[in-house]
């Protein structure tokens, strides 16, 4: 077994260390650190835009390069949720939350140094576990149907509770308001449109990335104004490597040694399961750590651990969907599906057998990612001061530079303005939201989520005859189905016994 | 150099007063061509215009430069848009798929097939019936008895796509009924099938290739009017007694009011663009079957899909009549 992983690690180290490889390797990486770096140009765009760059190359460097795009645009992406509380992507949204308030608190070094240790850590461990586990785990994903996927989409819902603020009650208007959105577009049973008004462009229905730049960009920005930032003089931030405060320090990594781990188990585990991985990967991981802190009160307001634990599992699930992508076939985000179409116009047959045609190209592709994350982890900490350089320039110089990022980024996502205009509308929703204290992540993720909960449940409801039973009969769904009754029982279990305690502390 | 330029008019203006061909077809071409993709980079559509692309510069086909633009959004509704926009304009190209039968149906476009110059039907996109290889239905006769006996679920991706509309012809044909369970994405539909939760999945043979050759699903039927190059052991649906066919058009539309000269000269040319090792390198890594149709031909195909389409999508009430 180990000495078979060797064999095949070292043949795909002589295709992906190979001059030519490693040269479209760093192209790669840092294009996809550039693609992060734009809210709205999320990774499945960016590698479908530079898709005709890598004509004239071979297959297998073509496709290290794209899926450098890919797990690269994972590090970038962060960049702007931590400085200017914008995510690129649903998988980001969760890293805003603990990411920004460390950005204002003063801390945007160690954080950004933090969430490109994390993003390696998850990367990494994903890679590994790609290495040892691909096979079997293939059999896993294979064995989920629409039941099993609905109730994982399931607890991903559930978990939103713990990102939506101290406001339990706002933060579930915030959540309907993202299901709201989800209905616009086709009705999955019957094909009849809904709330399209005969819209060619809103059949597919409104798409989350538009609204995710409003809600969170434009209404930070429009907050900020309000609150004068703009008539503030400049900080002058110094950041250079030898500055004590640029690196996290002692407490950040006692305090995350775990975090890291769980982060990128979770996240690989939600990766491999088609569907929108790194999105649920995120949000569970946060709860998580929330859920096993000690003092979860610290969270929203600027732990470390709030972003080290969606930023290791956002990028083990980039490299958990892999799995199902080299092993089966089936892609389990946007941007895998745009990287299928890359391995079928470069005319390799994905599918269970692509590993036994094709080992070169897989086992170059995977020691590559293992190349390209020690790559991006440099990129990244070089690059961080320039980074943090920005929050040195005036905020009223800042403001239309951000405007201009968030709308090219709305408008490239169909290159069409109707986007711009959701951008527009989406931006004075999220000021009013972060005004009265609602939750944009909530609306968001419920979004994502909702509009995926409703398609799987009416499939398994379909599938059963209009009943449940699916969701105990088959095996996976009957254990999910427990975890999910679990989730929901044992804290108001919890709540009614502290209240009996009291009582039971009072009558004495 | 002016002389030399008069002389070159002259002796065009005398050439084709000598053959008495229209002017267009002489100069023609003479401007650099615009070949508008209505989707994103990396799907079907895309990979079809390229190749096209590719093979026009390999072999010099087209005398000018090509330039190739994505206009992606509302399922071809803007890329079309704007190509039937260009009425008169020798110099556009796009290709058709299945949102370019569907898409005017379901939406309020302004644009139906109607809108385009047809050139040619260079390939057909047909559908399999697939089942798991450890399923009780050997071929489809089992499985329209296993259908009249009790119950089956069919899956397939969209509430209102071609793959329902194959599954509809289908049971019309065998007089069976199912349940249809319409699938987001072609990866979900795949795990739908090996995890067990439907019986059979109707779907695009790229799809399901790497699945078929690996021997864990099995392909039924077929459903175009000929075996599949890629699959010849699967026989058609009319084969086996079902008198249906249903496939979805990968050709190539110029938009409106050309000249019929420029409409002769492009399915020459297409002509030439399919008769090259390129060409068919494509249709089998795609799992195409190339059974090309032109011209008026071309343009009676795209009536009688979008006839056939419609009177699904009304039967299942996904549009009104």
């Amino acid at each position: 077994m180990l000495a078979e992983i060797a064999a095949n690690l070292s043949l795909g180290l002589s295709v992906a260390a190979s001059p030519e490889g490693f040269l479209f390797l760093v192209i790669g990486a840092f294009l996809g650190m550039i693609v992060g770096l734009f809210p709205g140009f999320g990774p499945a765009a960016g590698i479908a835009v530079l898709i005709p760059m890598t004509f004239g190359l071979t297959p297998t460097i073509a496709i290290i390069m794209l899926a450098g795009i890919y797990y690269g645009s994972m590090y970038g992406g962060t960049i702007t949720s931590i400085l200017i509380n914008t995510p690129g992507e649903s998988a980001t949204v969760a890293s805003t939350i603990d990411g920004y308030p460390l950005a204002q608190k003063g801390r945007a070094g160690p954080a950004l140094v933090m969430q490109a240790i994390a993003s390696f850590f998850g990367g990494t461990i994903g890679v590994i576990l790609i290495t040892a586990l691909a096979p079997s785990l293939a059999n896993f994903a294979a064995s989920f149907g629409p039941s099993e996927y609905f109730l994982i989409i399931a607890v991903g819902l559930l978990m939103l509770t713990t990102m939506m603020g101290d406001n339990k009650f706002k933060g579930f208007i915030s959540a309907l308001i993202g299901f709201a959105i989800g209905t616009v577009g086709v009705d999955v049973m019957s094909g009849q449109q809904r709330y399209t008004f005969g819209s060619a462009e809103l059949i597919g229905g409104v798409y989350f990335v538009a609204v995710a730049i409003g809600l969170f960009g434009i209404g930070e920005l429009l907050h900020c104004i309000l609150n004068g930032q703009h008539r503030q003089p400049a900080k002058r931030l110094r950041v250079s490597f030898r500055d004590k405060e640029f690196w996290p320090n002692k407490q950040d990594y006692y305090e995350s040694r775990w975090t890291f781990w769980r982060g990128s188990a979770i996240g690989f585990i939600a990766g491999v399961l088609p569907g929108s991985g790194a999105t649920l990967g995120s949000i569970i991981g946060y709860s998580v750590e929330k859920k096993v802190a000690k003092d979860p009160e610290k969270f929203g307001k600027g732990e470390m651990r709030g972003l080290v634990a969606p930023e290791a599992a956002n990028n083990a699930a980039s490299a958990g969907a892999m799995v199902p992508l080299l092993s089966l076939g089936i892609p389990g985000s946007g941007a895998t599906a745009v990287l299928l179409g890359a391995f079928l116009m470069w005319g390799l047959q994905p599918g269970p057998l692509l590993i036994v045609n094709d080992p070169e190209f897989v086992w170059g592709l995977i020691a590559s990612m293992y190349l390209g994350n020690m790559i991006l982890i440099a990129m990244s900490i070089f690059a961080i001061p320039l980074f943090v350089k920005f929050l040195d320039i005036p905020y009223v110089n800042v403001v239309p530079v951000i405007v201009l990022l968030c709308i090219i980024g709305a408008y490239a996502i169909n290159a069409s303005i109707i986007e711009t205009w959701i951008l527009v509308l989406s931006g004075l929703v999220g000021f009013a939201m972060k005004s009265y204290g609602y939750s944009p992540a909530a609306t968001v993720l419920a979004l994502v989520l909702g509009s995926m909960a409703e398609e799987t449940f009416l499939q398994t409801y379909i599938i059963s005859q209009g009943t449940m039973n699916l969701f105990w009969q088959r095996p996976v769904s009957l254990v999910l189905s427990i975890i999910l009754l679990t989730i929901i029982i044992v804290p108001i279990a919890m709540t009614l016994l502290k209240k009996k305690d009291r009582a039971n502390v009072g009558n004495a | 150099m002016i002389m030399r330029r008069t002389f070159t008019m002259l002796a065009a203006a005398a050439a084709s007063a000598v053959f008495a061909m229209p002017a267009v077809a002489e100069d023609y071409p003479s401007e650099r061509l615009t070949y508008t993709i209505a989707f994103g980079p990396g799907g079907g559509n895309d990979r079809m215009s390229r190749t096209v692309v590719d093979i026009l510069r390999k072999y010099e086909l087209f005398d000018n430069n090509i330039v190739v633009e994505n206009r992606e959004g509302g399922s071809g509704a803007v890329g079309f848009s704007y190509v039937a926009g260009k009425a008169g304009d020798p110099y556009r190209l796009t290709s058709t798929s299945g949102n370019f039968i569907g898409t005017p149906l379901v939406a309020d476009t302004d644009w139906t097939f109607a809108d385009f110059t047809p050139i040619g039907l260079l390939a057909s996109d047909a559908m399999l019936l697939v089942v798991r290889s450890d399923s009780d239905f050997g071929d489809v006769g089992a499985f329209v008895d296993a259908a009249k006996a009790g119950r089956v679920t069919i899956a397939g991706s969209g509430s209102a796509g071609p793959e329902r509309v194959t599954a509809a012809l289908f049971a019309n044909a065998a007089g069976i009924e199912f349940e249809y369970v319409p699938i987001g994405s072609g990866g979900e539909l795949v795990t739908a099938l090996t995890s067990g939760s439907v019986d059979a999945v109707v779907a695009n043979p790229s799809e399901v290739s790497g699945q078929l050759e690996a021997g864990t699903l099995k392909a039924l039927a077929f459903s175009d009017t000929a075996r599949s190059t890629n699959n010849p052991d699967v026989p058609t649906f009319m084969e086996l007694g079902y008198d249906f066919s249903f496939s979805l058009p990968r050709g190539v539309v110029m938009p409106n009011d050309l000249d019929p000269a420029v409409q002769d000269w492009w399915i020459e040319t297409l002509k030439k663009v399919i008769d090259t090792p390129e060409w068919e390198e494509y249709l089998v890594k795609n799992g195409m079957s190339g059974n090309p149709i032109w011209g008026d031909e071309f343009a009676a195909y795209l009536e009688d899909t979008s006839t056939k389409y419609r009177a699904t999508l009304v039967e299942i009430g996904a549009i009104q009549e």
